[in-house]
């Protein structure tokens, strides 16, 4: 007997259903945050089916570092994709019917916590929400998405001002879920944050996004079109890059962010002037 | 040579990027940007083999310019795509 429950996700309600497999989900960290009825079912993710592997077109391989579990992103002849999480795990996700994704049955926690973001990836980047690498801050009602390659400093510098400026909180320290809406662009709490226990289920409107490089001197710079896109396009779900039509979302997706939101480059140091810096400019 | 109809031409805010693989480098993501008139010619001169001559032809025929200006332009149009391989040979 398949049981069913619903999350909500970055704005989406999330119904998923399985058989053990649900509990499990339930069970990862965050995901209890996240429970809830919305108006709708938004979007399905199957556990436990049974995923056959068709011949593939690999697109892209890559490890869960902390894991050692090696994964494949790929697409049959049909245009369907398919992840593979180690050595068993499979996904699959018809772009024809972008409500549904399924998996299959796997057992190890953390392998499965990573194929549940990367079924929500697959979904909502048809449905204008993508989770974006970085670690976010809310001030005084609106949210600084700080971005940056792993070993930058996200993380630092958003401690910063919850340590030097009135009025902040953490959102998010990993993945939250970034949301083009009819009514501007938001920034969703998720249940992956990286080793921060942080998992709110909020949504805030977006005051800037900072791409962030480490520098002898505090400096900031508002960006133009062409730096602000790549600024923000690879700390989106990198394995999707490998892909034609899911690019072509993306760099819709991006061109909305951007055209409402201002990016801003931040050189920095660690320390409380990189933060004063950044709030007197994106805040003022 | 011929234009290389793997790279894509997207749109963003009105600007015309092609997006160029990631050479095996994380958090990397390069772009070409092109102008108004290189995307001219790119539309002309797309989906078909053509010379050095056939750009300048182009040019002449989309621009008030004399030959000598169209030829410098065509070259260095031409060395940039190539550059960026937008133009294959």
């Amino acid at each position: 007997m398949a049981t069913g429950v619903t999350l909500t996700i970055g704005g989406l309600a999330l119904t998923v259903s399985g058989g053990d497999s649900v509990a499990k989900a339930l069970a990862l960290p965050g995901m209890g945050a996240f429970r809830g009825e919305t108006n709708g079912n938004d979007v399905h993710l199957r556990l436990d089916e049974r995923v056959e592997l068709p011949e593939c077109r690999w697109l892209h391989r890559f490890d869960i570092v902390e894991e050692t579990a090696e994964c494949r992103f790929g697409v049959d002849a049909s245009g369907i994709y398919y992840y593979t999480f180690g050595d068993s795990g499979l996904l699959r996700f018809d772009p024809r019917t972008p409500g549904t994704v399924s998996l299959n049955t796997i057992d190890d926690p953390n392998i499965l916590r990573f194929a549940l973001w990367t079924a929500y990836s697959m979904t909502s980047l048809w449905r204008d929400a993508v989770p974006v690498h970085s670690s976010v801050v809310v001030c005084r009602g609106r949210a600084v998405m700080c971005l940056g390659e792993s070993g930058t400093g996200k993380s630092t510098h958003t401690s910063l001002w919850l340590k030097y400026i009135d009025g902040c909180h953490l959102l998010n320290d990993d993945s939250p879920i970034l949301c083009v809406e009819d009514d501007g662009v938001f920034v969703y709490g998720s249940p992956w944050s990286g080793k921060t226990p942080c998992y709110r289920q909020e949504r805030v409107p977006v005051a800037a996004l900072l791409r962030l490089e480490q520098r002898p001197e505090n400096s900031i710079r508002r960006l133009g079109t062409i730096e602000s896109f790549t600024a923000l396009h690879p700390s989106c779900p990198p394995a999707l890059a490998h892909d034609e039509l899911c690019t072509d979302r993306m760099v819709d997706f991006i061109g909305g962010v951007i055209s409402h939101v201002p990016v801003y480059r931040l050189g920095c140091l660690p320390d409380e002037g990189a933060a004063r810096l950044a709030f007197n400019t994106l805040m003022a | 040579m011929k234009i290389d109809s793997r790279k894509k031409i997207r749109h963003v805010s009105g600007e015309n990027i092609v997006l160029m693989p990631a050479a095996g480098t994380a958090d990397m993501t390069q772009v070409v940007a092109l102008n108004e008139s290189a995307l001219e010619l790119y539309n002309m001169l797309k989906e078909r083999e053509f010379t050095f001559d056939d750009v300048v032809k182009a040019m002449l025929d989309t621009y008030e310019v004399d030959e000598a200006t169209a030829r410098a332009d065509a070259e260095k149009w031409v060395g940039q795509m190539r550059e960026q391989r937008l133009i294959i040979d």
